[in-house]
């Protein structure tokens, strides 16, 4: 973790000298007469910067540089940016309903950056170590192939066990009708399962050997599907985010112009 | 109760005939020309015999003039017999590019780079038609057996290269087809008439085994136009004069062991998941004398060690590295203490290799280098990796689980494999999104493919240094691109035959259906959509290097050449 340790020791380091650096000259200078136009328009530029690395992202075939390095860039300059903003609030609560809502989608952007960077570190290695490795997009013809292979061994014409029948319409046809447990996956709770691979288990009391072979084979789908039903719910969480990320950017960044123009407008030309 | 196995006839090395239409009249008329009217029947073994040998692994192909029999670059699996008429070898200056079915690389200008910005929307996978129209010196013809590429202006070739004649009775190729390196020549016919035995590799090499003069021949041509040069860029070989190097070349030993076809062979064994190396050819045999050092000159072998009752790899070794320089070292300087191989070497695949004796190495090469340069002596005990020689200190820098994952796979071919960090990977397909937009939006691999623990290895052209996808292109649409033996493919001489898509062990080539500008299917006369094998180039047009690997936010990604571990086991480490 050479590398990764490196990238993190610098950025680290130099938020924390961007962080001082900008406290220590917020209390020297925050009596001066334009100095939340200075810290507004620093603001705006960290934006700028950070918006701009979606547009990297897009122009892939031109060389401006690894999209690693810029992620790198969006991370620490996503924090100081936030401490610019709190420098820019002069660490009070905005007011008036323009301020509350452009505050809002601040925190919401940054917030969901931050749960975006939690996720990004977490999860794949959760995902690596339970394996089977799936597409995101192949996962519902899985899960249909799956849903049929338990439909023909529950009801097929040779199925022939009315235990396995009724258990599969109680329990399976539910579990196999969709994705299930995304709550529970992303806590890395296997609670649910567990309760239905139990049952399951407990039908053996009941079943004859050929009845006790396919809920073997049952008890296979069931860990097969909740293995497809992990890969969705966290491969969806690491997309989920940008969902929330993305759009409230733009939906910030317009009511950043309104608020300068509104700043402009009413500050009597006080800059 | 388990299904009962289907019972087949085990197959035979000559199920499938290299042409099914050779007749009796045609091996006879074969067996009394030379050289198989000079060669002694009687000395083939009954299971192969010359008769059989001819039959199968040979066939008769006639040319006209101008049509190309073979290009320079392309990597073949036969060579050739004159049997009448006559061909002729471009010597100097090459041809171009587009006289081979290539296309000349040139890198994005600032406009080309600049235009993707508003060409980004046109129809994936577009040939536009004048491309498609585009005189490249060359036109193709089909015949009844398949399709021949020609040279439109055979006149203004001769008059633009220094070339020359072969008639009957010369060979040509054989160097190529035994030691698996690309053809050194363009030849194409120079009469109407013009008619050539092509003999596959299987055969030539039962030939070389039984049939004496063709093997001195080989081994003098060999010898001649190959060895001086190869040893002279060996580095081991580096502080010898001409003389002594000349000396080394006579007493050089050549062989190739495995199957030259090992890809559809390791297709078929992958599937049914009895890739073991137990069953690979063993090519030196641990606790063996070590009577030679093995020089690889092309393939692959496995450095392997008893353990229980199986083999566990070691390493891999590649063309250009050498096995066995530490136990002749170490007996060379301690002759009272003598010890065998440590390790066993087996060909994984094809391997050619070369075999300098013991004696010459102590006469000549070991004497001539200096006291750094040579191995450390031969640990003491067997389990002992301190003073391992670099062939099996690999192991314990990537881990066991990786190099076993690694080799069952071949991945050591890749030169430019995708490798994926799985821990770092956050599934966001940027990297395939960064593909396709570089790539007439059409991405040109999948984010999916083998994996053990935390490493991916996914579909996507490895660029090999074995590229078995470049046998038997008609067209030399598949081609490596000459700066930096990128493996790439000439949409406008692809003609969606399937050979390289066939070949490919890997899955990294697609065969895909080309569109106009309107994004309609391009259609052939029998409105069958017009294909198109489609592969990663590496980016080969673009500045910056592999979008995949430029587009991965988390440097989960990257391409790596999976021939020589080190920078696996750094980048593991990052």
């Amino acid at each position: 973790m050479k590398r990764f340790r490196r990238q993190l020791a610098f950025g680290l380091f130099a938020l924390i000298a961007a962080t001082v650096g900008a406290l220590w000259l917020n209390g020297k200078s925050n009596t001066l007469p334009n100095y939340a136009y200075l810290t507004g328009w620093a603001l705006l530029a960290g934006m700028f910067v950070l918006t701009i690395y979606n547009v990297r992202k897009k122009l892939p075939f031109l060389p401006l540089g690894k999209s690693e390095t810029w992620l790198q860039i969006h991370i620490y300059l996503g924090f100081f940016t936030t401490l610019l903003f709190l420098i820019h609030l002069n660490f009070r609560a905005p007011h008036g309903w323009f301020e509350v809502v452009l505050a809002w989608l601040f925190v919401l952007v940054s917030g969901s950056g931050m749960v975006g960077l939690f996720f990004s570190r977490v999860l794949p290695r959760r995902l690596a170590t339970r394996g089977g490795e799936v597409i995101f997009e192949k996962i519902p013809a899985l899960r249909h192939a799956l849903k049929t292979e338990v439909e023909k061994l529950s009801l097929g014409a040779d199925a022939k066990s009315l235990v396995i029948a009724e258990f599969y319409t109680k329990r399976l046809a539910p579990f196999f009708s969709g994705p299930k447990n995304f709550w529970n996956h992303l806590a890395e709770s296997r609670r649910e399962v567990s309760a239905l691979l139990a049952e399951l288990e407990d039908l053996r009391r009941f079943a004859n050997d050929m009845e006790k072979e396919k809920i073997e084979r049952l008890g296979a789908l069931v860990r097969q599907k909740d293995g497809l039903d992990y890969h969705r719910a966290l491969q969806l969480a690491l997309r989920l985010w940008l969902f929330v990320h993305i759009p409230l950017t733009y939906g910030l960044l317009i009511f950043t112009a309104l608020h300068i123009i509104l700043v402009f407008g009413f500050s009597g030309g006080a800059r | 109760m388990p299904a009962a196995p289907t019972i087949l006839e085990r197959p035979q090395r000559w199920d499938a005939a290299f042409d099914a239409n050779m007749t009796d009249a045609d091996v006879e008329r074969l067996l009394a020309t030379a050289p198989f009217s000079g060669m002694d029947a009687e000395k083939f073994p009954k299971r192969t015999p010359l008769r059989e040998i001819i039959r199968n692994d040979m066939r008769i192909l006639k040319f006209r003039k101008g049509e190309i029999i073979m290009r320079q670059g392309d990597y073949g699996t036969s060579a050739f017999l004159i049997l009448q008429g006559a061909a002729r070898v471009v010597l100097k200056p090459d041809l171009a590019p587009s006289l081979l079915g290539r296309q000349a690389t040139n890198k994005k200008g600032v406009f080309r780079t600049l235009a993707q910005l508003w060409n980004r929307s046109r129809p994936p996978e577009m040939l536009p038609r004048t491309l498609l129209g585009q005189s490249s010196g060359v036109s193709a013809r089909q015949n009844e057996k398949e399709t021949r590429v020609f040279l439109q202006d055979v006149p203004r070739i001769l008059d633009q290269h220094r070339t020359a004649q072969m008639t009957a009775g010369e060979f040509f190729g054989e160097i190529a087809a035994l030691s698996r390196m690309a053809r050194t020549s363009t030849i194409f016919a120079d009469s109407d008439d013009a008619e050539l035995l092509e003999i596959r590799w299987q055969g030539l090499r039962d030939l070389m085994k039984y049939d004496d003069a063709l093997r001195a021949h080989i081994n003098r041509i060999y010898r001649e136009r190959a060895l001086a040069s190869y040893l002279r860029a060996t580095p081991l070989f580096k502080n010898l004069s001409e003389e002594q190097l000349g000396r080394v070349a006579e007493a050089v030993e050549f062989s190739t062991y495995g199957d030259y076809d090992w890809s559809g062979e390791y297709k078929r064994l992958a599937q049914s998941g009895s890739v073991r190396p137990e069953k690979e050819p063993v090519i030196v045999g641990e606790g063996d004398y070590p009577n030679g050092i093995v020089l690889l000159r092309a393939g692959f072998a496995r450095v392997s060690q008893k353990f229980g009752g199986g083999e566990r790899t070691l390493n891999y070794i590649g063309a250009g590295q050498i096995f066995g320089l530490n136990e002749i070292a170490h007996n060379w300087r301690n002759k009272d203490a003598a010890v065998n191989f440590q390790f066993s070497l087996r060909a994984i695949g094809y391997t050619h290799l070369l075999v300098v004796p013991t004696r010459v190495m102590e006469e000549i090469v070991l004497p001539s280098l200096p006291k750094n340069e040579l191995p450390p002596l031969v640990a003491k005990h067997e389990d002992e990796f301190d003073s391992a020689p670099p062939e099996v200190a690999t192991r314990e820098k990537v881990g066991a689980e990786i190099l076993e994952f690694l080799t069952e796979n071949r991945f050591f071919n890749g030169t430019a494999s995708m490798v994926i960090d799985l821990d770092r990977c956050t599934r966001c397909d940027d990297c395939v999104r960064a593909c396709a937009s570089t790539h007439d939006n059409n991405p040109r691999f999948l984010r999916h493919g083998p994996s053990a623990g935390r490493l991916m290895i996914a579909n996507a052209c490895m660029h090999c240094a074995d590229p078995v996808c470049m046998i038997g292109c008609p067209t030399g649409a598949i081609h490596r691109e000459s700066f930096a033996g990128q493996v790439v493919i000439n949409p406008t001489t692809c003609i969606g035959c399937k050979s390289c898509f066939t070949n490919c062990p890997y899955d990294a080539i697609r065969m895909v259906e080309a569109r106009d500008e309107r994004g309609e299917f391009l259609m052939d006369q029998e409105m069958k959509p017009i294909t198109k094998a489609t592969k990663c180039d590496l980016c080969v047009e673009n500045h910056g290097g592999p979008a995949c690997e430029r587009a991965c936010p988390h440097g989960a990604l990257t391409r790596m050449n999976l021939n020589n571990l080190d920078s696996l086991s750094k980048w593991l480490k990052l």
